[in-house]
């Protein structure tokens, strides 16, 4: 008895003693048993105790998150342009570099260099080396050493910033893909 | 997108409001966009959390800022929150969080509460309790008090599940997900923690 006494007064703790929770059976030894009697009224009390402890509501707090909730997204939005942006500039910086600028087309210089770049690869294909410092060699008659290094920090802090925002915003959250 | 679309048009068409959806539902309409469908959330969880974080940090405004910043975080992390988890439970870690944060951080300021008076002896300052009572709605200030004094007389494993039991109104399943605790231990715990409640309460039950 006293085993299935500590197991209904674990339920009644549970129900915060409404015993119209329990079966049958367990509502009549409620009745008969008087711990457990006692238990259900004590839980019942409590319950109606517990019921008055929640603070009133926070009227404004609903706006305030709202308008959290748009400045995160106009954030959000201006983040996911990013990519764009970048592959913009970099398409920008090629059109410029190829010939874009005034008198200064690079595309009209490069065939001299390429030309010797395809020979050799031609020559030796398996000659990786010659092939790259003819390359190099062609870069670096094209471009003075400033240009060049500045060139390469730029691509480089393009495409960590491409990578980093396409990594940032890549997720889908597993919502979408609940069928 | 397309069950979202069916989910949308169930609500606009059948009328049934966005109160009624569950909380899985109300997630993923607010991911595709439908910020109503969050705020909806905020309605159903504000009061609890602001509860549940006030017996945390004893002052219910404090919990109020705390519970906002809650969901300003649940809404920025909405993305990344897995569905296989509940949303209530995952709120309440990340106020939790917010909670015991704050009180680290009080407790880096704080000031001694004494000092020594002309004649060498240590006297305690009296420090006026700036503090918002987390009960201070109760009408009954005497019951007040003592559901305060019997929740604090606790042993701090239960007082933690009655708070988030009656304060935060989780369910035995959510304490035990919460807790990362079997059921069982939860509904032990929480039947003990409430012998000793009746016990220190019995006056007003």
């Amino acid at each position: 008895m006293a085993t299935n006494c500590e197991a209904i007064q674990e339920l009644l703790t549970e129900y915060l003693g409404e015993t119209e929770r329990l079966s049958a059976e367990e509502r009549r030894h409620v009745e008969l048993c008087p711990q457990c009697c006692e238990v259900a009224a004590g839980e019942n009390a409590l319950g109606l105790i517990f019921a008055g402890v929640l603070p009133p509501a926070d009227l404004a707090m609903e706006s305030r998150v709202r308008a959290a909730m748009q400045t995160a997204r106009r954030r959000r939005r201006l983040l996911a342009l990013l990519p764009v942006a970048a592959s913009l500039f970099f398409a920008l910086l090629g059109v410029v570099m190829l010939g874009g600028l005034p008198g200064g087309s690079l595309l009209a210089l490069l065939p001299v260099w390429s030309s010797q770049g395809w020979v050799s690869l031609a020559a030796s294909a398996g000659d990786w080396n010659t092939v790259f410092t003819t390359a190099a060699g062609a870069t670096t008659a094209l471009l003075s050493p400033g240009v060049l290094v500045a060139a390469i920090v730029v691509s480089l802090l393009g495409f960590a910033v491409v990578a980093f925002v396409a990594r940032r915003w890549r997720q889908v959250s597993p919502w979408h893909d609940i069928g | 997108m397309i069950e979202t679309a069916h989910v949308e048009t169930l609500y606009h068409d059948e009328a049934v409001s966005f109160e009624k959806a569950p909380d899985e539902q109300l997630v993923r309409l607010a991911l595709d966009g439908e910020e109503d469908a969050f705020t909806v959330l905020v309605r159903r969880y504000q009061r609890r959390l602001t509860a549940f974080l006030s017996q945390l940090v004893g002052d219910v405004e404090l919990a109020r800022e705390l519970s906002q910043e809650a969901f300003i975080r649940a809404w920025a992390a909405l993305e990344r929150f897995d569905p296989k988890y509940r949303f209530s439970t995952w709120l309440f870690r990340i106020g939790h969080n917010l909670g015991i944060d704050h009180l680290r951080r009080r407790r880096l300021k704080t000031v001694a509460l004494y000092r020594t008076d002309r004649e060498g002896d240590e006297v305690e300052l009296v420090v006026e309790d700036q503090t918002k009572d987390p009960l201070g709605h109760f009408e009954n200030a005497e019951l007040a008090g003592s559901l305060k004094g019997a929740i604090d007389e606790l042993r701090p494993e239960y007082r933690e599940l009655v708070m988030l039991r009656h304060f935060a109104c989780l369910s035995y399943q959510e304490i035990a997900d919460f807790k990362e605790m079997p059921l069982g231990t939860v509904k032990n715990k929480l039947f003990r923690a409430h012998a000793v409640l009746r016990k220190a309460l019995t006056a007003f039950l």
